[in-house]
């Protein structure tokens, strides 16, 4: 009996502690590693050395990350926040909604590689699209959009029914009261959504890989040009045993960037209780 | 004039919903439709039950059965690794450590899920590859442990708060009746809080396993990616990795790139049956419990 006890007293305090151990290592590891290479011109350079990259200079994957993060987010969020709408505020039939919900979850559990497949072949070599911001961004975007749908109907789920159909009741339009009641008193949670979806996407890079990301290349001038991505040229400095040292600091930037992406949105939402 | 801006406002609610229906439904049969070829010439039996991949051979090979259970291998080694120590951590946190550090521990493992996986793929690489050559002496690092090790980690972020919330539950409910008639801690813990939970851990742990089967960029960068039988030590390519690194090489329209597209239509279906069971069994979990 005592025995059983410790055991079990040794299982949680042990697990507790590796667990966390494991988080705060993944950070510090990267942090001292990688602040080592940063410097500005590791940030703000092209990327330079022979076979270029090894030296640093990883601005033009930054910028592509940012773009295509961008691209992709008010895509899919626009994209995203209408089917929501539609599925929980305007579909009368229930039949049509439950196939929507279906499709979307069973899109959800594709694997990303998968998606980065389909956009390949149907827009790249199907319909001759150059590998491109814009390839790569359709790409992400139907990726993300099951992601970010799901969890945005979830959040107007739980706006109070009483409040919409008061409304309603007094008068006031379907739309009107969509816009100036419910999506202001969900707007925390849709923003979350939207900023996993948006880190979802700049974190991918199976999707990216041929749709659109290239070794080389500058900052992006138009739609129709291919970029360079950050977690591809992460996996090509580390695969192609380029550079490990540069490799710290392009993960660390990387890790920056979506923490940072995600630290804002949860704080925009805490203020919105305020 | 309002009843305008109601029809546009109909209007693209509605356009936007049908866009994202049509894309998501393009996709599906796209997929199911370029594998089809692949269906017609490769019978059931040579595609899951023989023994060899090499679709670029002259007398091409193609089977799914080393990938398969390379994948499954990976993936159950890792929800294994995971699950007694995120359910352990999620206890600890429920019951153990001040409201307030609890909470930011929680907020930091769950920004782990965040963290894109080609980033722990690099760090896997550097740290858990060479740990492995270097203490068990393996010529190469990479292989099925390694995967399985860092899958893991890359699962407790959803297995702790998954776990946590069904603890959470069950603390509300019978913590203060079994606190009030003098039971320990502890004691409560394990006789009352984790059998009342265990229900809800296994969904999670079946929630975990379908993400650990679609996971690629890490688990690509630390298996070594050879098609062949697993072993716990040595190398193994999963059906993701295997889609990601033929996708640039395989001819289009060939039967090569149409056996690509079926591996990701097993895929699919793998995980939409797992996560189908595991909703199953969360909402008949509910019904009992209550």
């Amino acid at each position: 009996m005592k025995m059983k006890d410790s055991l079990f007293k040794l299982w949680v305090l042990l697990s507790g502690s590796i667990v966390t151990a494991v988080a705060a290592g993944i950070f510090l590891y990267l942090f001292f590693k990688g602040f080592a290479v940063i410097s500005p011109e590791f940030i703000l350079g092209s990327p330079r050395g022979i076979p270029l990259g090894t030296e640093g200079g990883i601005f033009p994957a930054i910028a592509g990350s940012l773009m295509f993060g961008a691209i992709a987010g008010i895509l899919g969020g626009a994209l995203s926040l209408c089917t929501a709408v539609y599925l929980v505020f305007y579909c009368k039939n229930k039949k049509i909604s439950s196939y929507i919900l279906h499709a979307l979850q069973c899109l959800a559990g594709i694997p990303s590689v998968v998606v980065g497949l389909f956009g390949y072949s149907f827009l790249i070599v199907g319909m001759r699209m150059p590998k491109s911001l814009l390839s790569a961004s359709v790409t992400l975007t139907i990726m993300i959009i099951p992601f970010i749908t799901i969890r945005i109907k979830k959040a107007l789920e739980q706006t109070s029914e009483e409040q919409f159909i008061g409304s309603l009741s007094l008068g006031i339009p379907r739309g009107y009261t969509i816009v100036k009641l419910i999506i202001p008193s969900s707007f925390r949670y849709i923003m979350t959504s939207l900023s996993l979806g948006v880190v979802f996407a700049m974190g991918a890079a199976a999707p990216v890989m041929f749709t659109g990301a290239v070794i080389i290349s500058g900052v992006p001038s138009s739609l129709s040009k291919p970029f360079m991505a950050l977690p591809y040229h992460l996996y090509i400095l580390v695969n192609e045993g380029l550079s490990v040292e540069m490799a710290y600091g392009t993960a660390l930037v990387l890790m920056v960037i979506v923490l940072l992406i995600n630290i804002i949105c949860r704080l925009m939402g805490s203020f919105e209780d305020i | 004039m309002k009843d305008r801006r109601e029809f546009i406002f109909r209007f693209i609610v509605v356009t936007g919903a049908a866009v994202s229906s049509v894309l998501v439904l393009l996709v599906f049969f796209y997929i199911l439709g370029e594998s089809l070829i692949f269906f017609r010439t490769v019978s059931f039996p040579e595609f899951l039950f023989g023994s060899t991949w090499s679709p670029l051979s002259p007398k091409p090979e193609y089977s799914f059965l080393p990938m398969i259970l390379a994948t499954m291998y990976i993936s159950l080694l890792a929800t294994a690794i995971a699950s007694p120590l995120s359910a352990g951590c999620a206890l600890f946190l429920t019951f153990n450590s001040h409201k307030k550090i609890s909470r930011f521990i929680l907020s930091c493992i769950d920004m782990i899920a965040g963290i894109p996986s080609v980033i722990f793929g690099f760090i896997g690489l550097v740290v858990l590859v060479k740990f492995l050559e270097r203490h068990l002496h393996m010529t190469a690092g990479e292989s099925v442990l390694a995967g399985s090790i860092l899958l893991s980690v890359m699962l407790f972020p959803y297995m702790v708060t998954g776990c946590a919330e069904a603890f959470e539950n069950g603390k509300a409910k019978y913590y203060a009746a079994s606190q009030s008639l003098g039971v320990s801690k502890w004691y409560t813990m394990r006789k009352i809080i984790l059998p009342c939970a265990s229900n809800a851990i296994f969904v999670n742990m079946l929630l975990a396993f379908s993400r650990a089967i679609g996971e690629t960029m890490a688990v690509m960068m630390v298996t070594g990616n050879s098609p062949i039988f697993p072993k716990l030590l040595g190398r193994a390519e999963t059906i993701p990795s295997l889609i990601a690194l033929e996708m640039g090489t395989a001819e289009y329209k060939s039967i090569h790139y149409s056996s690509l597209y079926a591996a990701g239509l097993i895929l699919i279906i793998t995980v939409f049956f797992i996560q189908l069971a595991a909703h199953r069994l969360n909402s008949a979990g509910r019904r009992n419990t209550l």
